[in-house]
């Protein structure tokens, strides 16, 4: 059995066993959720008084509406909390346990990540189903499958992404006591830079070379903004490129830098 | 026998800062760190055959566990030649974690919310077991450490002994060839430590499993080891079988002898070659040389009548703690 195929078996194995344990706090995923979707919603509430009123933004009404209706979701389905806990457990030593063990140690992290945001799904769907109901007329909705397919793959690849930043800021821990302050820091930056707090398109026209080209916007704006609808095609296919680039970067940095770190690992404890 | 373990000039140092206690400390450290290196493992050499039960010894941070850890592949060694089934362990290769388990007394390889099942089909997964193999594996152990009740119940739902034993299960459901174990007994009541004891000598003997084990309860190592190592600031100290750790820790035998009436301190003049002597009523206590302790048996014989005469060893947990004391003390100077 090859190597992928066994942690495969594993992530599902696990996947299964998180989501029959994570089950038991349904009520828990519906609060989640909801303060998941309240953010996007009190932005795209007040954007929309902001063009009523007459303000001048490069984006118009309908962009606006479809990408905070949209925001929650990507968000969610890109996002990741492995870092604190994974720096936790290598700083305790808990790492010792995965190490032993022939799987790979993300396998836990993979599977808590998967299970989680399947049953959050099932708390957030609906909701932004509603949201969607509501603003349905002010909406870009794509003819055909191609973006969705492509909004689809462009999610899939963020997660990635976010999951390898996790990764590398929390590799960090072999060798620093506490990473809290750079985990904090990443998710304050990523809020803004990912466009998860105000369109990256209504950033100033100065920024715009930086803001367009950081990896951060790969993480949620630019899913977004495949359905949104001001990306043309060649825009788009540039955009998958750069945020494959990325990833594949991510990953070969994440790597060397947990290759280094399991070498000084010193498997605190008993 | 051939070595499924074989270790030359182990050495393991960590790096580490100090900090004094309290805010001043703190913001000093902030400015400036002393690092520090300890040698943790001090070029250890020894080797162990297939189907050994060996028992790493030693007082608190002598080394024992970093050595056990670099063994399973958790610790890069600093210097030193290590293999293990001709593997280097920190290289952690499938074939290497597939064919060797490491359960630690204080920490889980069992998922804590659901039951014990669960954790033993992620094995199976994980060491690609196949279904008759797994169910065969489950079975048998399941019966040897009388465990088939518990596989379906929450693990958080089971007493320390019932999930150390389902941890033993975890470890050895996919058959390791060795099986490294650190402080297994720890907490465990005397009935539970007695049932993992004779498992494991079950699993050693029917399966041929190597074992090295650290523990500091020596009723583990004397039920379990015929061989024992002892580690102390980082050095092997002694390697060899625990007979041989007595007879050189401890060379003289203790003797009691109890007679039907209380026997006079000036009687045991004559026994001759002996030391402690201690006289209370009608028993006498003294130690002797190994060699002189039948000839010393027979003068007391001759003392008056006997009602009771033995003579043993000096009990191991003495004869290590004497063996600790002694060295930390020179340690210290």
């Amino acid at each position: 059995m090859s190597t992928v195929t066994r942690n495969l078996r594993v992530v599902r194995r696990m996947t299964a066993a998180d989501i029959a344990q994570q089950s038991v706090y349904r009520g828990a995923w519906i609060i989640f959720m909801l303060a998941n979707i309240t953010m996007p919603i009190i932005s795209l509430l007040i954007w929309r008084t902001a063009l009523a009123s007459g303000a001048q933004l490069p984006v118009d009404e309908r962009y606006v509406t479809t990408y905070f209706v949209l925001l929650g979701f990507v968000t969610m389905a890109t996002s990741s909390w492995m870092a604190g806990f994974l720096a936790q457990d290598i700083r305790m030593g808990k790492l010792s346990s995965w190490m032993i063990r022939p799987a790979s140690l993300l396998t836990g992290f993979v599977a808590n990540n998967l299970s989680e945001k399947f049953l959050k799904l099932f708390a957030l769907v609906p909701m932004i189903g509603i949201v969607w109901w509501i603003f349905r007329d002010s909406m870009n909705i794509p003819a055909g499958p191609g973006r969705w397919v492509l909004f689809a793959l462009s999610i899939l690849l963020g997660a990635m992404l976010v999951f390898t930043i996790d990764i590398l800021i929390a590799s960090l821990a072999f060798w620093m006591d506490d990473v809290s302050a750079l985990v904090q820091a990443r998710v304050i930056i990523a809020s803004v830079l990912s466009g998860a707090v105000v369109p990256l398109a209504l950033m100033p026209s100065w920024s715009r070379g930086f803001v367009d080209h950081q990896p951060f916007r790969y993480t949620v704006s630019f899913p977004v903004e495949i359905v949104a609808g001001q990306l043309t095609g060649r825009e788009l296919l540039v955009g998958l490129g750069i945020q494959l680039g990325y990833v594949v970067v991510f990953a070969a940095i994440a790597r060397l830098v947990w290759s280094a770190g399991i070498r000084a690992y010193s498997a605190v404890g008993a | 026998m051939t070595p499924v373990i074989s270790a030359h000039d182990l050495t393991k140092t960590y790096t580490f800062h100090q900090q004094r206690a309290g805010l001043g400390g703190a913001l000093k450290s902030l400015v400036r760190r002393k690092y520090e290196t300890r040698l943790a493992v001090d070029r250890v050499t020894f080797s162990i055959g297939r189907g050994e039960v060996v028992g790493l010894l030693g007082p608190n941070g002598a080394g024992k566990t970093t050595t056990l850890k670099m063994l399973s592949g958790l610790l890069y060694t600093t210097s030193g030649e290590l293999q293990v089934l001709d593997h280097t362990p920190s290289d952690r290769k499938h074939d290497y974690l597939r064919r060797i388990a490491l359960v630690m007394g204080q920490k889980t390889m069992l998922w804590w919310d659901v039951p014990a099942m669960e954790s033993l089909l992620l094995h199976k997964d994980m060491y690609g077991l196949s279904t008759a193999a797994f169910d065969r594996n489950v079975a048998e152990l399941a019966e040897l450490l009388e465990v088939e009740h518990l596989l379906n119940v929450q693990v958080r739902k089971t007493s320390l002994g019932e999930r150390m034993k389902l941890e033993l299960m975890a470890a050895l459901v996919h058959g390791p060839e060795i099986l490294f174990l650190d402080e297994p007994t720890i907490g465990l009541d005397v009935v539970a430590k007695a049932r993992v004891r004779s498992f494991l000598a079950d699993v050693n003997r029917l399966r041929g499993t190597t074992i090295l084990i650290t523990s500091h309860d020596m009723d583990d190592i004397e039920a379990l080891c015929s061989r024992v190592m002892i580690i102390d600031h980082g050095r092997l100290q002694f390697d060899g079988g625990l007979d041989d750790l007595v007879r050189t820790a401890q060379p003289r035998k203790l003797v009691r002898a109890t007679y039907a009436a209380p026997v006079e301190v000036g009687h045991l003049d004559g026994v001759t070659g002996v030391t402690g002597v201690e006289v209370s009523g009608p028993t006498v206590t003294l130690e002797a040389d190994r060699e002189r302790a039948g000839a010393v048996m027979e003068q007391l014989t001759r003392l008056g009548p006997l009602v009771d005469l033995d003579v043993a060893d000096a009990d191991i947990e003495d004869i290590m703690r004497d063996l600790f004391l002694r060295r930390s003390t020179l340690g210290d100077a």
